[in-house]
């Protein structure tokens, strides 16, 4: 009987597993067709409407059916923007205040049941629907996060979005003077003032143009759906596991460039030069909410790239930053460049004691040591920051040394002293702000030891991520720690953090107030890009350096690794989807 | 039994409206204004204060219970803050995937953990045993991450016996993607579950009836099987009829990990979000399900036991 028993059991638990085994071996695995790119989407995405793409994950697979007006040039570095939907590049009068902008003839929208009038084919597009879809994202009822991108830039369009906010109900048919079809394939913006930043907001993915016919025919669904006129047109879309998507057969005619920056030749980028876009036949993305798949995925090479996680990183990239031989081996390729952002700590200026002290903030500043802190929380993976503007941007100066980011503890405390607190005496223990998690109580923990050795005491605050936005824009708390990623390519989106209408709950969390700030970034926005805003640019850093609202810490490094049947990569971080120009030269291989 | 029935689901309105008013203090109290986030990094005060106009937040929180409750009765509970998706579709289309996971892992396990218990119980003191309960103490203090990470690397990426992680909507494929998160949710729950079966069997066994049955000379199989078993079940059905319906809240873990769009990970969002009218939803469901849970265990006594009666 014993041996009986004992044999079931066994017998047991082996047919569970390999039940599940044999019922795994029976599914279909890798045979992935040639022609399709897969790609890891970092965290669940909310939906497919570009008005409510508000993050990076959302904008990229927003941005995969959807066109704007511009896009940036694949290839070119710094970021030049080129036409996508538009014809050309808008010809602005004199005065800045009237831009002209033709746009593409024949351009379809992606086949779908809701073109009623063609049955379901898709229709051309035209200047009114690029009118409808700024008037959509200003619709106070869509309540889009985006609106900012056209807030105060388009004549007429702030006081067309007050009278639907009065009348509680949004009338489309009324006219705004800043947005005319001047014929079907010419669209006239007429500007208040002249903002050379409103280009930057033709390409994001909140300017996509959508049509009429599918936003009413969906209504609330239309999240769900995706009709541009994309070189991708949705085909299944779960928004917690999988977007995928396949070629559009009545894409226009766009070719891949024939120009890029020095070196791109060399790197293969321009191997297939003319060729008419997309490369791919399919697109499927999927959702890792956790590293070790994707990254296992990757290697696995049932992912055709993939970013490198924290923990992975020492088995991809060696100490002298370039792929470990193993990787190597697996013609598995680094990419590197700079990201367009900044982490920092903000100090709450309207607080009565850290926000009136120059000479504290400066002191604490200094007391950072941003070697081991880059190589503890980024495996090095991060520039020092020393002030807010990022790489690749016009005002960045690579030369720029901050004096308050040169780690000199001697000084910091002389600094202390001079704020009145020698060694910290009579200095009241400040509250810094957090929200919860592992990594950031790391940081906390480091960061609370550098300032124990200048002699300032700080307590934390730990908050859920909600309630912990919430203090800040209610100007609570006294320091805390935060990221800007850049929304376009441009020093002003980094340097409006500073200026004082840009207050809380504006982006300007750290409410700093400085009139010879604010004079400056009033001038430079009426500039086009030149020397000159380059200068204005930097004498706006010079000021956020002295004041110091900020402890600029790190401009973080991007990494990507792509398999070897990938082509064409180059690392682009702005919120635009370069899958279009992808070559999948072979099926994957396990 | 009517009267019963009618008994407890009145007892259930103040028990609901119990869990209704915690839910809502604790996320209103504790939660996090959700305004700036859904309004983004570029939010003006005007924004702000026409977001929690609309959405009711400056009203007074009497009235805005008072909506909840509506809510809970019509069970219509908008849209997500987050996400903006409807709140049923994100109900149901997350409901499927948990299901295909946690009804054949809830199955199997049970199953399997039964027969093991009824085994080692069988062989109380002896080598199987004290081999069986070794084996759930350790399996029980793993931790599952451990099971996963393993599960992962070992068998799906160095073995290649299962696929690493993902999701169809086709069944065919499915099985394939749930394979291995079944297998872990089995070795993970297995233990704690055998171990708890094993003591509810062997304390009927201490009990008089069945020295008296053994006294009486009856074969050991028959005293076990028919005797034991029988009168074992009424705490099995208990535990295994209350756990039913927590599978609604799925395996976060399992389903973040294995990319399963279930129905715990999309819990999880909502508490990070402050996502309220997703965890109002899904505080009411479960208890609903729980009290529903609770009478079913009491129905299930009366056929397990025929002492027991509804009255």
């Amino acid at each position: 009987m014993k041996v009986r028993v004992g044999h079931a059991l066994r017998a047991g638990l082996v047919g569970v597993a390999a039940l599940a085994i044999l019922v795994s071996g029976c599914s279909k695995k890798g045979g992935v067709a040639p022609g399709t790119l897969r790609y890891p989407i970092r965290a669940k995405v909310k939906g497919l409407d570009p008005i409510h793409a508000d993050d990076e994950f959302s904008g990229t697979i927003s941005h995969a059916p959807y066109e704007n007006l511009y896009q940036y040039h694949y290839l070119k570095r710094p970021f030049t923007l080129v036409p996508q939907l538009a014809a050309a590049m808008p010809t602005i009068s004199k005065d800045g205040k009237i831009w002209t902008i033709p746009l593409r003839q024949g351009v379809l929208f992606h086949d779908d049941p809701s073109f009623k009038a063609t049955a379901g084919k898709g229709r051309e597009m035209t200047a009114d629907d690029v009118i409808y879809s700024f008037k959509r994202l200003a619709d106070p009822k869509n309540r889009s996060s985006g609106w900012w991108v056209l807030d105060g830039k388009i004549l007429g369009l702030n006081a067309w979005r007050e009278a639907a906010t009065k009348a509680g109900t949004t009338d489309y048919a009324a006219p705004v003077e800043g947005l005319v079809a001047l014929d079907k394939y010419t669209l006239q913006l007429k500007l208040p003032q002249p903002s050379y930043q409103l280009i930057y907001s033709l390409q994001m993915t909140f300017t996509s143009i959508v049509p009429r016919e599918a936003v009413e025919h969906y209504g609330k669904e239309f999240i769900n759906h995706a009709v541009g006129t994309g070189p991708w047109k949705l085909s299944e879309f779960n928004g917690s596991a999988k977007a995928v998507f396949v070629k559009n057969p009545t894409y226009r005619e766009e070719l891949y460039p024939s120009e890029g920056e020095a070196g791109d030749a060399e790197k293969g980028l321009l191997a297939d030069a003319g060729k008419r876009l997309p490369l791919a036949d399919k697109l499927v993305y999927t959702i890792f909410v956790e590293d070790q798949p994707m990254w296992l995925n990757f290697m696995k090479g049932t992912l055709d790239i993939t970013t490198i996680p924290k923990d992975n990183f020492a088995q991809a990239v060696g100490p002298d930053g370039q792929m470990t031989p193993d990787m190597k081996t697996q013609n598995i390729t680094l990419h590197v460049t700079p990201q367009l952002d900044v982490t920092h700590e903000s100090f709450n200026m309207d607080d009565p004691l850290v926000g009136k002290n120059k000479y504290l903030r400066q002191a604490m500043s200094l007391a950072i040591n941003d070697k081991p802190f880059i190589e503890t929380f980024y495996n090095g993976r991060a520039i020092p920051a020393q002030g807010p503007i990022p790489p690749g941007l016009a005002g960045y100066d690579e030369k720029l040394k901050n004096p308050y980011r040169q780690f000199n503890l001697e000084k910091a405390k002389q600094l202390l002293a001079k704020a009145g607190f020698p060694e910290g005496k009579g200095l009241p223990t400040l509250e810094y702000i957090t929200y919860s998690n592992s990594t950031n109580r790391q940081f906390n923990e480091y960061i609370e030891r550098e300032w124990a050795t200048l002699g300032v005491k700080v307590k934390f605050t730990t908050y859920s991520w909600p309630e912990f936005q919430a203090s800040i824009k209610n100007r609570k708390g006294q320091i805390w720690s935060f990221a800007w990623g850049g929304d376009y390519p441009d020093a002003e989106n980094f340097l409006q953090l500073f200026y004082s209408k840009n207050g809380s709950p504006g982006p300007n969390d750290s409410n700093f107030k400085n009139a010879e700030f604010d004079r400056l970034y009033e001038k430079a926005l009426l500039l086009p890009d030149s020397p000159a805003r380059t200068a204005l640019y930097q004498q706006m850093q010079a000021i956020v350096i002295e004041e110091s609202p900020w402890i600029p810490m790190v401009h973080r490094l991007g990494y990507n690794a792509t398999r070897s049947w990938l082509k064409n990569f180059k690392r682009i971080d702005e919120q635009h989807n370069p899958s279009k120009y992808y070559r999948v030269e072979a099926p994957a291989k396990n | 039994m009517l009267t019963f029935l009618l008994r407890r689901l009145l007892a259930a309105i103040p028990t609901l409206f119990g869990v209704a008013l915690i839910t809502f203090v604790l996320f209103n109290l504790v939660g996090g204004d959700p305004t700036y986030q859904m309004l983004g990094k570029h939010a003006t005060a005007q924004q702000v204060a026409e977001l929690r106009h609309e959405y009711g937040f400056d009203r007074p929180l009497p009235i805005q219970f008072v909506d909840y409750l509506k809510q809970i009765v019509t069970f219509d509970f908008g849209r997500s803050y987050a996400t903006k998706q409807e709140i049923s579709s994100m109900i149901s289309n997350s409901l499927g995937p948990s299901m295909s996971l946690a009804i054949p892992a809830f199955i199997v396990t049970t199953l399997l953990g039964i027969v093991i218990a009824l085994l080692v119980a069988y062989h109380r003191g002896r080598a199987v045993d004290r081999v069986g309960v070794v084996l759930c103490v350790i399996g029980m203090s793993l931790p599952s991450l451990a099971y996963i990470l393993f599960g992962q690397y070992v068998l799906a990426y160095q073995m290649g016996w299962f696929p690493i992680s993902g999701w169809d909507s086709e069944w065919s494929e499915r099985w394939s993607y749930i394979s291995m998160p079944l297998l872990i949710w089995v070795a993970v729950s297995l233990g704690h579950e055998v171990r708890f079966f094993r003591t509810a069997i062997l304390e009927e066994t201490g009990q008089d009836y069945v020295r008296t049955a053994r006294a009486k000379g009856l074969p050991e199989k028959r005293v076990f099987f028919k005797h034991v078993l029988k009168n074992s079940m009424v705490p099995i059905v208990t535990n295994v009829v209350l756990e039913i319906p927590l599978l609604i809240l799925g395996a976060f873990l399992l389903e973040g990990f294995f990319g399963i769009p279930g129905i715990g990970s999309m819990t999880i969002d909502a508490v990070n979000n402050s996502d309220l009218p997703v965890l109002k939803a899904m505080t009411t469901l479960t208890s609903f399900l729980m009290i529903f849970g609770n009478l079913m265990t009491d129905i299930v006594y009366t056929w397990v036991d025929p002492r027991v009666s509804l009255k």
